[in-house]
């Protein structure tokens, strides 16, 4: 062992130790997903014909293709079970990973902890060595766990463990770019934008190559999920590839980690104003301030997704005509930019997640208590993040609806209604879940972690309730559940009405909760 | 005489089981720099957070600045400045547009504030990013903005952690200055010597009670000296001499604390016994705690 990386064991140990709620939790979300999605698939179809349709019209859908990629082998009855895990939850199997490893690098080290433990016999590099072996650790049992729980889920057990492989290897992958994104700024935010931004490019080079030039596809390891064909003939040489990738990064992150100071970034951070601006004077302006390089990037992400999916979907019009797509898409939940929206949705709705949740650490931090210490209200405070959190989700959505409708017109799409209406079809149930982040805020510190907990809590009982068919009340305590998949279906005053009411009396009850408790 | 600035009576403050405020008193003058002692976790920061009204009383009488500080918070800290104990700024925001914020935030003008000055007395780079201060640096934001206007009232919670003594010099100077126009100050410390410098009564507590409060000159034992000697010839007999406490004796070496009266007596004696080494240091607060407590035992029993 050499004295860089000196006492990694006890760090890793201290890792396991804090995510000893998030890593399991998050694993058996996603190991769940999958067997749900195995165990339902046959039931769906009647026969062996029945699923080639299936297979073929996924393939025949630009927006499908673009969403979850192409069914390579559509003999097969793994790669259409998969369709959706394949690269879709890949994505959160990424955002998981790349949590882990920030979590462990980067946060620690803004937060001064890794200084505390730089005083004791630790080496330099013994952080992120401790992390890329519990990210191995945990991919390892990511990929054991997928791969036997599809086989119990009844697929075959070569291909449920060439996909728990591929799914390992996502998780590699995207351990290696959190390793190097976390070191290229001193604010841990920042790094999470890069990481969105990288995982956001690798996800658009897959959806271009697959329904374009097929090479694009190669270039991103999402892209090799589906050509990996893990249920067909698996092509094992692949497997190593991302093993090959996640080392390059990992050796990358620790080449620009030995160029820096601890708490440093490799961006330099550029001196800031001496004076305030007299506008940045309130609570909500601060909020602004705080928040607006993140809403900026949001915004761009959300209009340039509109715009990728936008330009792909005119393929829904052939689609609609024929009855075996419109089955599909029913079994699909929905319309296809519903399909897609439905997910953005959700993506979205984390704007208000980080908005409220930082807000909880502004109070955790005692910045809330400065604050409240000078002529600002709790009213007002609580207000600014409140309000920023529900209107800049709404911003975004807007902003996906019109980035949407640009593409679609750019790519000569039929007429299949207003895409705006259709975007901010959904933005009353984003609200509904951002006041239920707002009310956890609210009840106290002690709640916070529900901050971040309710839209994939929601998320996961939509999917969860399609698959295995839960009663439909339980599906229908998401807010989400209860949006008309606008332009397949109309819009609903009465369902935009009503979550718009409930999102109105969950932020009476937080306000109500909030003036009378403690701070701090 | 005007109305207390603060005046809190009988305070109870509970986090769960815990009572971490157990009818707490406390009365802050106008125009005194009223000094908050008490060892870590004796309740200060739990009273100052009462009274910006941050935190909810659970019994007890509590005004500040003549208002409730739970229903006018707002209204009343126009006229307060605060400094916390652990300041904890916005990573992205820099130092100068913290100050500004702040100040503004209490409805003052920044432009028409002493900012620039302070920033040039504590040496302060304005331009650096929240992240990248040191706590002492983060301490100056906070002190900066608070000194810059002429609030009515200055809270200061352990406000002098992580400064430099060169940076304490200022900031007693900054307190002076304070108050020679007018204004109030509460400052809470665990270090005894540094309110004994700036304050002109000091309230004692611990376990979230009162110990003692008054002038620091009417606190006899405040004074004491804690004598240690270590002499060459015979080591004399202290114990009956009026005024002598805690008397040891080790080897050579002889330790005790002595009112400000014996102080004569002993130091004639110890001449005579030939010094070859003399400390004399203020009691710690620690060991004031320990005299209050260790009178508390003896009176139960």
């Amino acid at each position: 062992m050499t004295a860089s990386t000196a006492g990694w064991p006890l760090l890793l140990r201290l890792g396991l130790r804090q995510d000893r709620i998030l890593a399991p939790v998050g694993l058996a979300v996603l190991v769940l997903m999958s067997i749900a999605s195995a165990a339902a698939t046959p039931g769906l179809y009647a026969d062996q014909a029945d699923r080639v349709r299936a297979a073929e019209s996924i393939n025949a859908s630009p927006a499908i293709v673009a969403l979850y990629g192409p069914v390579l082998d559509v003999a097969s009855e793994g790669e259409l079970a998969m369709t959706k895990m394949t690269v879709l939850y890949a994505v959160f199997v990424a955002v998981l990973f790349i949590a882990v490893v920030r979590r462990h690098t980067r946060v620690e080290e803004e937060t001064g902890r890794t200084e505390l433990l730089g005083g004791t016999a630790l080496g330099r590099h013994a952080p992120l060595v401790a992390t890329a072996a519990e990210a191995l650790l945990l991919a390892v049992a990511l990929g054991l766990l997928t791969g036997l729980g599809n086989t119990v889920a009844g697929l075959d057990l070569v291909g449920s463990l060439a996909f728990g492989a591929l799914w390992a290897g996502t998780a590699l992958v995207a351990a290696g770019i959190g390793a190097v994104t976390a070191q290229l700024s001193a604010s841990a935010r920042t790094c999470a934008a890069y990481a969105a931004g990288l995982v956001g490019l690798l996800f658009v080079l897959r959806a271009v190559g697959d329904t374009g030039p097929a090479w694009v596809s190669w270039l991103s390891p999402l892209g090799w999920n589906t050509q990996l064909r893990a249920y067909g003939e698996v092509r094992w040489w692949l497997l190593p590839c991302y093993g090959l990738v996640a080392a390059g990064l990992v050796g990358v992150a620790f080449r620009l980690r030995s160029r820096r100071d601890l708490g440093s970034g490799l961006v330099p951070t550029r001196p800031g104003p001496r004076t305030g601006s007299p506008r940045l004077a309130d609570a909500f302006a601060l909020a602004v301030k705080v928040h607006g390089t993140t809403l900026a990037l949001w915004t761009v992400a959300a209009g340039a997704l509109g715009v990728v999916f936008g330009m792909i979907a005119p393929g829904i019009g052939d689609l609609l005509d024929s009855e075996v797509a419109q089955s599909i898409i029913d079994e699909l939940g929905g319309a296809l930019v519903a399909a897609i929206l439905s997910i953005v949705a959700v993506l979205l709705t984390y704007f208000a997640v980080t908005v409220v949740s930082h807000a909880g650490r502004d109070e955790e931090d005692g910045r809330a208590e400065l604050v409240l210490a000078t002529a600002t209200s709790r009213g007002r405070w609580f207000a600014a993040s409140a309000t920023l959190a529900l209107a800049g989700t709404g911003w975004l959505l807007a902003v996906t609806g019109v980035g949407l409708w640009i593409g679609y017109v750019a790519a000569d799409g039929p007429g299949i209604g207003n895409l705006l209406v259709a975007a901010l079809a959904w933005v009353p149930a984003a609200w509904v879940v951002g006041a239920l982040a707002v009310l956890s805020l609210a009840a106290g510190l002690r709640w916070s972690v529900l901050v971040w907990a309710w839209p994939a809590a929601f998320l996961t009982l939509g999917l969860a309730g399609d698959l295995v068919g839960l009663p439909g009340w339980v599906s229908g305590l998401s807010p989400y559940s209860h949006v008309p998949s606008v332009p397949a279906d109309v819009w609903s005053w009465g369902s935009a009405g009503g979550l718009s009411a409930v999102a109105a009396a969950l932020l009476a009850v937080a306000w109500w909760r909030f003036r009378e408790r403690d701070i701090g | 005489m005007t109305r207390p600035l603060i005046e809190v009576r009988g305070l109870v403050k509970t986090f769960g089981a815990f009572r971490a405020l157990d009818g707490l008193d406390l009365v802050v003058e106008a125009g005194e720099v009223h000094g908050f002692l008490g060892p870590n976790g004796a309740g200060k920061s739990t009273t100052i957070r009462v009274l910006l009204g941050l935190l909810r009383k659970d019994a007890g009488e509590v005004r500040i600045l003549g208002g409730d500080p739970w229903r006018d918070a707002a209204t009343l800290h126009r006229r307060l400045a605060y400094v916390p104990g652990d300041v904890s700024l916005w990573p992205n925001l820099s130092g100068g547009e913290i100050v500004d914020l702040l100040i503004r935030m209490r409805g003052a003008d920044p432009a028409r504030s002493r900012r620039e000055e302070l920033i040039e007395r504590f040496s302060l780079d304005p331009t650096k990013r929240g992240r990248a201060y040191s706590k002492g640096n983060r301490q100056k934001v906070a002190l900066v903005a608070a000194f810059a206007t002429d609030p009515d009232l200055l809270i200061l919670d352990e406000p002098t952690s992580g400064l430099d003594p060169l940076m304490e010099q200022v900031f007693n100077d900054c307190v002076a200055e304070q108050t020679a126009r007018g204004a109030t100050v509460l400052l809470s410390s665990h270090i005894l010597s540094e309110v004994d410098r700036l304050a002109d009564r000091v309230t004692i507590i611990r376990e979230g009670a009162v110990v003692e409060s008054g002038r620091l000159s009417d606190l006899r034992h405040l004074s004491r000296s804690r004598i240690v000697a270590t002499l060459s010839g015979a080591v004399p007999d202290l114990a009956g001499t009026p005024g002598v406490h805690d008397l040891g004796v080790d080897g050579a070496q002889l330790s005790c604390t002595v009112d400000p009266d014996g102080l004569p007596a002993v130091l004639t004696a110890l001449t005579a016994a030939g010094v070859t080494a003399l400390t004399s240091t203020p009691p710690s607060l620690e060991e004031l705690f320990l005299d209050a407590y260790r009178d508390r035992v003896g009176a139960a029993r």
